[in-house]
Formats: C-alpha cells, sequence, structure tokens
C-alpha cells in the first residue's frame, strides 16, 4: 500500500505524520510505503491514500481522486489510528 | 554531554498574550545567539497564517519551524512553556518547541528522534508540569 502524508513544507510535520503512519501500520502488520511531501510543489499523487490536515483538504481534492483523510494532530497515535482503520475499511 | 536543548533555550512564563507573542519568546534565544535571524521568525508566523495550525501535533504541544533559507545559521531548537498556555486558532497550547535547521537533513534527525517522544501525551503533560527549566531538558534528553 501507498501512502503520502503532506503537509504546508514537506519537510517538518509531515515527517511527524509519516513516522505516526508508519507506527500504526507496523502495529497493524500491514506493509506500507509511506512518503512526505508539501503541498505546493508538483506532485505525482499515484498513491492509495493521502493523510494530511483539515485545512488541506480542499486544495488536494482539486488535483487528485486519491481518498483524503485529515489528521488534527499529527503525533496523536489514536486519532491516526482511527483514520488509518477508515481506510483499511473502505479497501475490504 | 552535548545537549540537543541548552539549558539557556528553555524559558517557563506564567501566560501571553497570543501564540505570536509565544513564537516570538520562544525563538528569542536562538536569535540573540545567532541561530536565527528576525525573518525566520516572521516565516514561522507566516506559516501559521497560510497553512493553518498544523504545527499543533499533539494536544497542548506546537512545534513552530520553518525552512532553512528562511533564515537559519546554524541548527537549534528552544522550548517556551506558558504554564496557562495560549490560543491557537483553537487549541490551547502550553508547550512551544521551536526548530531552527539549517539543513532539511537536521531537520530530519531531529523529527526522527522526536516523533517517538511526541506521540505519547503524559510526556506533553510531563513537560509543562516541570518545575524548572533542568527538568525540561532531562525529560526530552530521556527519549531524545
Amino acid at each position: 500500500m501507498k501512502i503520502l502524508a503532506v503537509c504546508g513544507f514537506g519537510v517538518g510535520s509531515s515527517m511527524i505524520l509519516k513516522m505516526t503512519l508508519q507506527k500504526v501500520f507496523k502495529e497493524k502488520n500491514i506493509e506500507a510505503d509511506i512518503e512526505n511531501t508539501d503541498i505546493s510543489t508538483h506532485l505525482d499523487y499515484v498513491a492509495d491514500a493521502i493523510f494530511t490536515s483539515y485545512q488541506f483538504v480542499d486544495d488536494l481534492k482539486k488535483l487528485t481522486d486519491v481518498p483524503i483523510y485529515p489528521i488534527r494532530r499529527y503525533s496523536d497515535k489514536e486519532e491516526v489510528k482511527k483514520q488509518v482503520e477508515k481506510l483499511l475499511e473502505s479497501q475490504q | 554531554m552535548n545537549h540537543m536543548l541548552a539549558l539557556d533555550h528553555i524559558q517557563i512564563v506564567e501566560s501571553l498574550k497570543n501564540y505570536k507573542e509565544a513564537i516570538k519568546l520562544a525563538s528569542t534565544p536562538l536569535l540573540k545567539s545567532g541561530y536565527i535571524n528576525d525573518s525566520y521568525i516572521e516565516a514561522m508566523i507566516k506559516a501559521i497564517d497560510t497553512f493553518g495550525p498544523y504545527i499543533v501535533l499533539q494536544d497542548e504541544f506546537a512545534m513552530p519551524h520553518a525552512l532553512p533559507e528562511d533564515g537559519v545559521n546554524k541548527t537549534g531548537t528552544s522550548l517556551l512553556v506558558v504554564k496557562e498556555g495560549v490560543d491557537l486558532l483553537g487549541h490551547t497550547i502550553k508547550v512551544f518547541l521551536v526548530l531552527a535547521p539549517k539543513t532539511k537533513d537536521a531537520l530530519s534527525t531531529m523529527l526522527t528522534s522526536l516523533a517517538d517522544f511526541l506521540m505519547y501525551k503524559q510526556n506533553i503533560i510531563n513537560l509543562y508540569n516541570a518545575k524548572s527549566v533542568e527538568s525540561i531538558q532531562n525529560l526530552l534528553e530521556e527519549s531524545w
């Protein structure tokens, strides 16, 4: 499964989100290729899902049809886990 | 011991008016010792205006940062605890950890070691309940 973590700069917060995602996927024993990037540069949004903050959802929806899962607090493992579970349910 | 977070880069205050004041105060040690220029502080505040409160990574915790080219001379970090908390676009923040990376790689290194620490809410609570800057430094370095 390929996952993108997207934030404003693509280096700080999205890196934290990537690591929270890695932890959640690892706990679920699911292989995931997770990359982090920023919202402003040109992106090839080829992924199974995008995780980002609520304020980027509308902009991203204009750029891609990839399902978007918003996260309020990037380090909050429980919140990230709930969104990952939504993604997994949608794939069943 | 080479501390990630120098003691004189840690501050504890009771209250502040708003998050802009908090980010400015939190950054003052880095500015005074030449790690960053004024432009970096402006860039961190502007990032919130542009991108919203996404630097709020955990309950009561924010990590203001911008890019190396916004005015970083030397990689550094600073931390401010606001005991009463301060509003950041709807989130009450008690801990501000400013990251000033000279390169993107330096930022990755900082974040890799910080990520696990931030996943546990109790770590943040311990930070703002700390009685001294020394104990804040210890709390962070146990895992950083």
